[in-house]
């Protein structure tokens, strides 16, 4: 039977302890924290809500471990007076580094492993008929239009809820980032090239759509809003007197 | 230590002033009032360089910088018609984006260019635009107005008497609704060359092609 000494125990104690309450806390964030978080209002934001609730609560024990250590060190193990002399050796323990290293590549290759296999459906169309929304950025704004309905432009996006929507970002400047934390799509927004995202937003609301890559002076507030509506409420909306973009002489 | 971190954080919150939006700020005139409503009126202009605004006549650190004028901070009232009268001096620079060549939220949806009242005009003849966005933070009332500027044209003589040739005037009026506080900027890539996407130098700087504008009850 594995026998621990009176530090061993007192760290595993400690170690268990703030781990489960590092834990709770972490799954219970929307409730404590409201408003950090964003609304998750589509799938790929339920999903990527999990993923980083998953590795949050992965990264708890790993970080209780250390912050445990260091700070039963700094407390017990400090010196009161100027020290006069070296302290004592402390050798390495083999049997604690490779499990500290096997427990540690397993848990970063699992995550890596886990990343990648749920990639791919952020960046695969949401079955069904989509409706194209192209995106532009400039410095220091985004505006929207809609090909599939005259070409109408806009400085709001707007989208109907349950429809798959396939965003084609471009800039007409540097280098952005169209992000909607709320529905989980983020993609950069390159000068005269064409990214892609998907997303069918599942609730109605009012959301922010944020540029997330500095792009120069009013980048802080290169932000749109982002209306999440009723099929009838867009339809209404389309229907209304939109700008297009005007002719070049 | 408590002394050299007092000098740190005061040193930061110089830096920040220093790097702030000092401009003076230009209040809208009330020209009249008709029952709640206040009409007021703000007159601003665009050069083709520093040389006539905040800057001074020598121009300041970059007297060949486009530039907005007399300032770049304006405070309207809120609830009330505002007319912007804007003398435009500057030649054209073809718009990166051509939506901005509209007129957006003003009223009517129209801005009136020389006498002409006109709903856009053609991306390739705009100088600049005054277009406001709505502040990210706080539930503040919208204001979106984006109004693009004619230009002279590129071999107008200068007026006599005047370093800049004749104006085209652009005029429009828009509502205010609740007290806010929001930015402008020019959406014309009139920052010159050497700057990517005409985007760098006067389009990069506060004090120049972008500011901020107040919306406030009177006497605040």
């Amino acid at each position: 039977m594995l026998r621990l000494d009176k530090y061993a125990r007192t760290i595993l104690g400690l170690w268990l302890v703030t781990t489960v309450i590092g834990v709770v806390l972490v799954l219970n964030t929307r409730t404590l924290l409201p408003g950090l978080l964003p609304v998750a209002a589509s799938d790929v934001a339920k999903s990527e809500d999990f993923t980083l609730g998953l590795f949050t609560v992965l990264a708890v024990p790993v970080a209780m471990l250390v912050w445990v250590v260091a700070a039963h060190t700094i407390v017990t193990a400090r010196s009161r007076e100027f020290p006069t002399e070296a302290g004592p050796v402390v050798h390495g323990n083999t049997v604690v580094q490779a499990v500290w290293l096997a427990g540690s590549a397993t848990l970063c290759v699992g995550l890596v492993v886990y990343g990648l296999a749920l990639l791919p459906s952020i960046y695969t169309p949401v079955a069904g008929t989509q409706l194209v929304v192209d995106v532009t950025g400039q410095q220091w704004q985004w505006t929207y239009t809609y090909p599939g309905y005259g070409n109408i432009t806009s400085t709001s996006l707007v989208l109907p809820v349950d429809q798959p929507v396939t965003f084609r970002v471009t800039s007409v400047d540097v280098t952005h980032s169209f992000w909607i934390p709320a529905l989980g799509v983020k993609v950069d927004a390159n000068d005269h090239e064409i990214t892609q995202a998907f997303v069918k937003a599942n609730v109605t609301g009012s959301f922010t759509v944020r540029c997330a890559e500095l792009c120069g002076l009013y980048h802080a507030y290169m932000q749109s809003p982002a209306e999440i509506v009723t099929p009838a409420a867009f339809r209404q909306w389309v229907q209304q007197p939109h700008p297009k973009v005007a002719p070049a002489a | 230590m408590v002394l050299v971190g007092a000098v740190l954080v005061g040193g930061f919150a110089y830096l920040l002033k220093v790097l702030g939006n000092n401009s003076p700020i230009l209040r809208a005139t009330t020209v009249s009032v008709s029952g709640p409503l206040v009409h007021a009126t703000l007159n601003i202009a665009t050069y083709p360089d520093s040389m006539a605004g905040e800057h001074g006549k020598s121009g300041g650190p970059h007297p060949d910088w486009v530039s907005y004028g007399p300032t770049t901070n304006y405070w309207v009232p809120a609830h009330a018609l505002v007319t912007v009268v804007i003398r435009n001096y500057d030649s054209a620079t073809a718009l990166n984006s051509p939506y901005f060549a509209n007129v957006q939220g003003t009223t009517g949806g129209v801005a009136t260019f020389n006498g002409t009242p006109l709903s856009h005009i053609s991306p390739d003849s705009v100088a600049h635009t005054f277009t406001i966005h709505m502040f990210p933070t706080g539930g503040q009332p919208n204001l979106d107005v984006s109004v693009p500027l004619l230009g002279v044209a590129d071999n107008a003589p200068n007026a006599p008497g005047s370093q800049y040739p004749a104006p085209t005037v652009v005029t429009f009026t828009f509502r205010t609704h609740g007290p806010g506080r929001y930015i402008w900027q020019c959406f014309d890539p009139c920052g010159g060359t050497g700057y990517y996407a005409g985007f760098g130098g006067p389009m990069s700087t506060l004090g120049y092609m972008a500011g901020s504008i107040t919306v406030g009850t009177p006497h605040a």
